[in-house]
């Protein structure tokens, strides 16, 4: 037997990986990529600025701010691993553990838990989850306990009254609500977009109030339940999804009070007060402070970008940084915020424009090689300017849309809960592999959420942004007073909808 | 870190056992491995992560060895085996 000198590595086993990017159609030649967990997005500059620096070094100087507030990096290579993780460990960063390459229903973690991205600095902010956020993303840090599940588990926090976090695609959603005098928690259950068993699923409400000081408890009971009694038969049954639609909710909610050992008392008010989300500038709840939310439509976010804007955060703010689970970033505490805006003007980063601006997202389709060009990011940010060029801002925004763009229907860009929603397919053409897209209409999340239903399929890129156009103009022509894209949308019979994207109003 | 011994199973051959490791860490051990191995000596590396199972081999080619074997021994497991050179 030869012993292997492997401290280096043991110093990151189970708290670091990366992840395979490099798939046959993977056209960037990455052979990896490394998410880095940001636990609710919160970051300050000088982590950003080193975060920066291992983008420059290893990363060609780009990044993407993912849709669960992390910070994914590309062309990774596994040798430079140890070297990377150790910078990380200085930043107080870790990775997803990425066990989903196993062929098994196996290696399932806790993914960096997503919480509102301006809790403590909304105005009318019911309840700051970051003291929940803090715990519970410590407690999973490295924790072999949580490590082998069935499958990922994903846990959102929200407290300010918008559905922010798009609570209804987690496993587990903490969302802030106020019964009688108390504030404390209502949860959602087994949300998840991705196809496995049994499908999509908006996150279950389950009329519960949990009081702020169980919160912890139950968080770690329902993670437990999924990996106890979640199915190892195959990958397609082992998200928890799967065992809430085989347990139904009151079965669901004895094992828990069971394993918390309380009765958890009932909640039958509003889960979300608003809809909307953080865009722009925003005053905070401290007297004469704003945050700044910076788009970066589709989430990409330059070496440059980041030193620049961590050094906005520290003139203008007091270092501290946010990212979004829309693919955006915020600078807070900022009491000069014209002079901010002005500063972000000379770096090319605009706060004008309509707000889908901060409200598109695309997925990181040219890495993981199930799209051709042009990719889910470069899709999104071509129909918002295309849309910006045609339509009058103020009516866009009236309109009050989203528009996802997943590159394949494994949706990971939320496609199915965007008003406007895209998902790829590819089809071999004469020995081409050609990109099409489905469109999908009337998905929405918030007060009332709902999936959107597929009204077109193999649509060719280019011609995407004239149809989303044509049913824009048909949507301003035709709608009633006050009604939002969505509601006409779902008003509308899928024969109606065909003809709005194909064919400008009138 | 559990397996991360080289085990003797024959004459100038040996075996590791990376089963359960994510990425990066089943490409590193091979690779440290090969290091700590004779020239001509042969490594049996078994593992469970698909990625790795890609990954590996080009690693290897990518350093000068000769393309290594690839062997699906069950469905979730399968057998690299490459040999140091001269
Ligand atoms: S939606 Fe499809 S193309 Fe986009 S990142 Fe996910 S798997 Fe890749």
């Amino acid at each position: 037997m030869i012993k292997l000198d492997v401290d280096d590595m043991n110093r990151f086993i189970g708290r670091y990986s990366l992840g395979r990017d490099s798939n046959p159609l993977n056209p960037t030649g990455s052979p990896h990529f490394l998410r880095i967990k940001i636990p609710g997005g919160f970051i300050d500059s000088s982590q950003l600025r080193s975060v920066a620096d291992l983008t420059k070094t290893y990363s060609r100087g780009q990044a993407e701010i993912t849709n669960r507030q992390d910070i994914q990096l590309h062309w990774i290579d596994a040798t430079d691993a140890l070297e990377i993780f150790s910078v990380m460990d200085e930043l107080g960063f870790t990775t997803d553990m990425c066990g989903q390459g196993f062929s098994g229903a196996r290696y399932g973690d806790a993914r960096n838990i997503v919480c509102c991205p301006v809790s403590g600095l909304e105005k009318d902010e019911l309840l700051n989850g970051t003291s929940l956020l803090k715990e519970l993303s410590d407690f999973f840090i490295g924790n072999p306990d949580f490590q082998d599940m069935p499958r990922k588990f994903k846990f959102s926090i929200t407290g300010c009254g918008y559905d922010c976090t798009r609570a209804i695609t987690n496993d587990l959603s903490f969302v802030a609500v106020k019964k009688n005098d108390d504030v404390g928690f209502t949860l959602l259950i087994g949300g998840s977009m991705g196809a496995s068993l049994p499908g999509p699923r908006l996150a279950t409400p389950t009329g519960v109030f949990v009081q702020t000081e169980d919160a912890f408890n139950v968080a770690v009971a329902t993670i437990e339940i999924h990996r106890d009694y979640g199915s190892r038969e195959s990958k397609a049954k082992a998200r928890f999804k799967w065992l809430l639609h085989n347990w139904g909710l009151k079965k669901f909610l004895s094992t828990l009070e069971e394993k918390v050992g309380k009765h958890l008392e009932l909640y039958n008010g509003p889960v979300f007060l608003r809809d909307g989300g953080h865009e722009r500038i925003q005053p905070q709840s401290q007297e004469g402070y704003y945050y700044v939310n910076v788009p970066c439509i589709g989430g990409y976010i330059s070496c440059d970008e980041m030193i620049s804007l961590a050094d906005l955060a520290d003139k203008y703010g007091n270092g501290d940084l946010r990212l979004t689970p829309s693919q955006n970033l915020i600078i807070p505490n900022v009491e000069q915020k014209d002079l901010l805006l002005k500063d972000l003007k000379k770096i090319g980063i605009s706060i004008q424009g309509s707000k889908l601006r901060w409200n598109s997202m695309g997925c990181a389709s040219e890495f993981c090689g199930k799209t051709t060009t042009p990719h889910a990011k470069e899709i999104s940010k071509e129909i918002v300017y295309h849309l910006e060029r045609h339509i009058d801002n103020e009516l866009l925004n009236a309109a009050g849309f989203r528009i996802y763009v997943s590159g394949c229907h494994n949706n990971c860009c939320a496609n199915l809960i965007a008003e406007i929603g895209l998902a790829g397919n590819l089809t071999r053409e004469n020995g081409v592999m050609k990109q099409y897209y489905s469109i999908l209409l009337g998905g929405g999340f918030g007060k009332k959420p709902s999936m959107g239903r597929r009204i077109e399929e193999n649509i060719p890129t280019d011609k995407l942004k004239l149809m989303i156009e044509s049913l824009l103009s048909n949507y301003f022509e035709k709608r009633k007073t006050s009604e939002s894209l969505k509601e006409f949308c779902n008003k509308s019979t899928i024969k109606e909808l065909k003809l709005y994207l194909n064919s400008k109003g009138g | 870190m559990k397996n991360s011994d080289i085990q003797r199973i024959g004459k100038g051959r040996y075996s590791l056992d990376v089963r359960g490791q994510v990425c990066p860490y089943p490409e590193l051990l091979t690779l440290r491995a090969l290091q700590n191995l004779s020239p001509e000596d042969t490594l049996e590396i078994i593992l469970d992560n698909p990625p790795s199972v890609k990954d590996i081999p080009i690693a290897i080619e990518k350093r000068g060895y000769k393309k290594p074997e690839v062997m699906r021994v069950d469905k979730g497991t399968w057998k690299i085996i490459v040999q140091n050179p001269k």
